[in-house]
């Protein structure tokens, strides 16, 4: 209970949030609302109504467990306004004994627009119900009482077996699949175009404790393909909205917010703990980091690069297929960003959207141990010409991250595989005047942009017959727009043991 | 090993204060952990109340089920919440 002599000081202005053991004054609260610069008030009433799941009730009693309520609802007003800039938000919560129509909670939202008002009310009210201490034991016309939630046989039955019905009928996933997701922790690295649908899927999947790690804020210009945000939450940090928004979408797993980056500093202590981490940046700088945590600690990493129509998706596990070194040996992250990234530059929303949504799927795969070949392949989809192209990976020798794993597992390695994929114009000229140099056209894309090498020919960028050909002649040379194709390409004919292939650089 | 036990402050709420029959306890234990606390409060006084469905907070901070205890420490139980 409330020392007495608290209601003295009822409603003060410091105070956004305030239990009391005595009626609500509405109208007080309501003119604490004004302010000039709100052209919007959005007000919610909690009410006790004189029924529950079909039982008549006659009044409810609540109890709070004061000193954790205090702070709780002041952490929530206070993340509610970070959520939704130029919103001020009151709320009041009644304790004590309550009649059928009297006022348990109030909250008030004061605005300058009616979006950001109506959400940050609905969201203090969501965010109370899930948090605060507070408990209400029901009154029935019997005599009968029970706590609200609490009765053993009903709060042991959780609502999870029947949201997740049509996931759990798959054979694929059964009670012990959805017992495995359940427990899994999954990081999500960049709540992006990749991470706002990735999180969205993985949460209604009810992967159990969902981390998201963004340190940037909600921008209109991205509103487009971040599916996770409204106009409401322009200028809030996104992990704090992508959070609300997800503890809506699945309110029974448990959500963490990182605000800021993930760097060289804090990328293990984040990684560590987790069953499967989402690379889901627009940045190399950051994908290495995050690969070797993930690689050093032996944790599986889903990650997936958008580059306007397409999209690259690879999953890394420490023992199979290769690692990002092994992928882009030698090459910087500032080179590689030049290459072909979406940060900042013009992307297509559904490519980010596919891609964000095959993580979801790969991972979930990974919980269920039904990765099949997603370990050794890169998958490259091309939303423009509907193709996709699935390229082996394997461990590259004398790779400086596996290469001690690869000489454990393979005493000889092969021939063609000690050939870097990569040259530059140096070694092109090397490889003497037999060399094809091909640019590889893209759909849609009629000439090459005018950096582009001289070229012998010019082919469409799936005719893998033609190139089969040239390079059973020669050494061949394959260049593309970004240099994301022409290398997934050098990497499958390798494979296919034509040795004499390489992708340009530079 | 000899266990060594610190002295904790519990307190109940709804329907876990109604089953121990007290709002407030002062106690002796060897727990390590509130997991611990609770099973050992499970027995001594009667609760039913099944530990999977319950959060703690710790020095009225949300805390784990796993989180090292020290003494002094103000525990409490949080059976699901009903707030609005």
């Amino acid at each position: 209970m409330r020392p007495a002599g608290r209601d003295a000081c009822r409603y003060s202005i410091s105070q956004m949030f305030e239990l009391t053991a005595t009626p609500i004054d509405t109208a007080a609260l309501t003119a604490r609302l004004a302010a000039p610069e709100a052209g919007a008030a959005v007000i919610f009433e909690g009410r006790v109504r004189n029924h529950h799941l079909g039982r008549p009730v006659i009044r409810l009693e609540y109890e709070a467990f004061d000193e954790l309520a205090q702070a709780e609802g002041d952490a929530i007003v206070a993340e509610t306004e970070r959520l939704y800039p130029g919103t001020r938000v009151l709320c009041v919560h009644r304790t004590g004994t309550l009649q059928i129509g009297e006022a348990a909670v109030w909250i008030g939202v004061a605005s300058a627009h009616r979006q950001a008002g109506f959400a940050a009310c609905r969201h203090v009210i969501e965010d109370l119900k899930l948090r605060l201490p507070v408990w209400k034991k029901e009154h029935h016309p019997d005599g009968a009482a029970e706590w609200v939630n609490c009765t053993t046989e009903a709060a042991a039955k959780p609502a999870a077996p029947y949201y997740h019905a049509r996931q759990v009928a798959l054979p694929e996933v059964g009670e012990a699949g959805q017992a495995r997701i359940a427990a899994a922790r999954v990081l999500v690295v960049g709540v992006g175009g990749l991470g706002c649908p990735a999180a969205l899927y993985l949460a209604g999947a009810g992967v159990g404790r969902l981390t998201l790690v963004d340190g940037g804020r909600v921008e209109l210009s991205n509103l487009h393909r971040q599916i996770l945000f409204t106009s409401a939450e322009v200028g809030a940090p996104k992990v704090l909205a992508a959070a609300a928004r997800l503890r809506q979408h699945n309110p029974k797993i448990e959500i963490i917010a990182h605000e800021g980056e993930l760097t060289a500093t804090n990328a293990r202590a984040l990684v560590a703990g987790q069953t499967v981490v989402l690379d889901c940046t627009d940045n190399f700088a950051t994908r290495f980091v995050l690969h070797d945590a993930c690689h050093a600690l032996g944790i599986p990493l889903v990650a997936a690069a958008v580059h306007r129509f397409e999209g690259t998706l690879d999953v890394f596990r420490r023992d199979t297929g290769g690692c990002l070194h092994c992928l882009w040996e030698g090459r910087s992250p500032a080179e590689l960003d030049t290459a072909g990234n979406c940060a900042g530059g013009p992307v297509f929303g559904p490519a980010v959207g596919v891609l964000g949504v095959m993580q979801a799927a790969e991972a979930i795969k990974l919980l269920l141990g039904r990765e099949g070949d997603s370990v050794h392949q890169s998958r490259l989809v091309n939303l423009l010409d509907g193709s996709q192209l699935n390229v082996e990976r394997a461990m590259r020798p004398g790779c400086p991250v596996c290469s001690k794993l690869h000489q454990l597992k393979i005493a000889h390695p092969p021939e063609n595989a000690e050939k870097s994929i990569f040259v530059n114009a140096a070694g092109i000229g090397a490889l003497g005047p037999a060399a094809k140099t091909v640019y590889l056209l893209e759909a849609g894309e009629s000439t090459p942009r005018q950096s582009a090498p001289p070229m012998i020919t010019t082919v469409a960028a799936l005719d893998l017959i033609q190139l089969r050909e040239f390079a059973a002649t020669g050494p061949l040379v394959l260049v593309c727009r970004y240099g994301v194709r022409s290398a997934a390409i050098t990497r499958l004919l390798r494979t296919e043991g034509l040795a004499n292939v390489f992708a340009q650089t530079g | 090993m000899p266990e060594t036990s610190i002295r904790l402050k519990v307190r109940f709420f709804a329907v876990l204060r109604e089953q121990a029959g007290c709002s407030t306890l002062t106690l002796e234990t060897t727990a390590s952990t509130p997991a611990g606390l609770y099973s050992e409060l499970q027995t001594k006084h009667a609760l039913t109340f099944p530990v999977s469905l319950l959060r703690v907070s710790v020095n009225e901070r949300y805390a784990e089920m796993t989180t090292p205890l020290a003494a002094g420490d103000r525990v409490v139980f949080i059976p699901p919440v009903a707030g609005g």
